[in-house]
């Protein structure tokens, strides 16, 4: 039996808006990215011979993608969900596409991604992105069924230069009884 | 971090070679949860014991695959050199890797071709554990430069074709 529900298809070829992270490339922001991730690199913290061509301080390459994040005065999913025992925390929305609703009661995992970068972004600029829900299917694994939802998202600074085109996929899976 | 005196060129490159590994760990809560909190990300399985085993039913707290997957990009910014570009990484989170865990980042060269402006290398890339164990398959290009030529164009431009 399918745990894919027809409504859930209505959702491919669904497209966000442009969306503007909500802060600029901050510095603290890169150091604490380039020290959790155990890659103090000086491209990312000063002007440096590592970064001369890209014309100063950069960021990471995956950094924009992690840029979007809750704006200043939204609403606060983790105080909204505080009485609810099964509230995982996990960011349902990116990048301004709509929460998949006839599958938001299933656990999420990140699958992984095809990702192409074409430049890095410098420290103070704005990164905007524009996304697309590619596709939605269901497959059979060795542990049960489990939903693909693959979406499609061009990551660009705010005038428009790419920065990096990511095609991620999200797993969703039923909770194990 | 890229080491500035030392540059990979296209013809340095064979098929079969592999790129000097990254180790990174043992990996403890305290390192998950520093990329939590550095990416906002307030997902439980990765930092809420009971609740991603008792409700998720996972087997404990898991590494972030948004965590793993900055190290295949460290790995081969480091390789490429000053004057190279990473331009494609293709991964799946395949396997869970859980706090204890020694990770090694790894890639091998599969193929490489030569373009006007400068090389494009092939390879398969990976994180295994401690125990041998795979989690993170992918494949990844790169450019490099060639020995007489100019550094990889930058912002990145893809061959034609």
């Amino acid at each position: 039996m399918s745990i894919l529900p027809e409504a859930a298809l209505k959702y491919v070829g669904v497209e966000s808006d442009v969306e503007i992270a909500c802060d600029p490339v901050e510095r603290g922001q890169v150091r604490r990215h380039a020290q959790a991730i155990g890659d103090e690199d000086p491209m990312y913290w000063q002007a440096c011979e590592s970064n001369q061509r890209y014309g100063g301080p950069v960021a990471q390459p995956f950094f924009p993608i992690h840029m979007f994040r809750r704006a200043y005065g939204t609403e606060d999913p983790v105080e909204a969900n505080a009485s609810d025992p099964d509230y995982d925390g996990a960011l349902k929305v990116r990048g301004g596409l709509p929460e998949i609703e006839p599958l938001s009661h299933m656990p999420v995992m990140n699958g992984g991604s095809e990702i192409e970068f074409f430049r890095l972004a410098r420290h103070g600029e704005t990164v905007k992105l524009r996304a697309r829900y590619a596709s939605i299917t269901e497959k059979e694994t060795s542990k049960g069924p489990i939903i693909l939802i693959v979406s499609e998202t061009d990551y660009m600074t705010g005038d428009g230069e790419l920065l990096a085109r990511q095609r991620h996929t999200r797993i969703r899976r039923p909770v194990k009884k | 971090m890229i080491d500035a005196t030392k540059q990979l060129y296209f013809e340095d490159v064979e098929v079969g070679m592999d790129v000097p590994s990254l180790t990174k760990g043992p990996m403890t809560t305290a390192h998950i949860m520093r990329w939590s909190a550095t990416m906002e990300n307030w997902h439980k399985i990765h930092y809420d014991t009971p609740f991603a085993v008792n409700h998720d039913k996972l087997p404990g707290v898991l590494l972030n695959g948004s965590f793993k997957q900055q190290w295949l990009a460290q790995l081969l910014k480091d390789w490429v050199g000053l004057n190279g570009w990473v331009w494609k990484l293709n991964y799946q989170f395949r396997a869970m890797n859980l706090v204890g865990e020694k990770l090694t980042i790894w890639g091998k060269v599969t193929a490489k071709r030569e373009t006007p402006d400068y090389g494009l290398v092939d390879l398969d890339i990976g994180i295994v554990n401690d125990q041998g164990k795979e989690s993170t398959p992918g494949k990844a290009t790169v450019a490099v430069p060639l020995r007489n030529g100019r550094p990889v164009p930058y912002p990145f431009v893809p061959p034609k074709g």
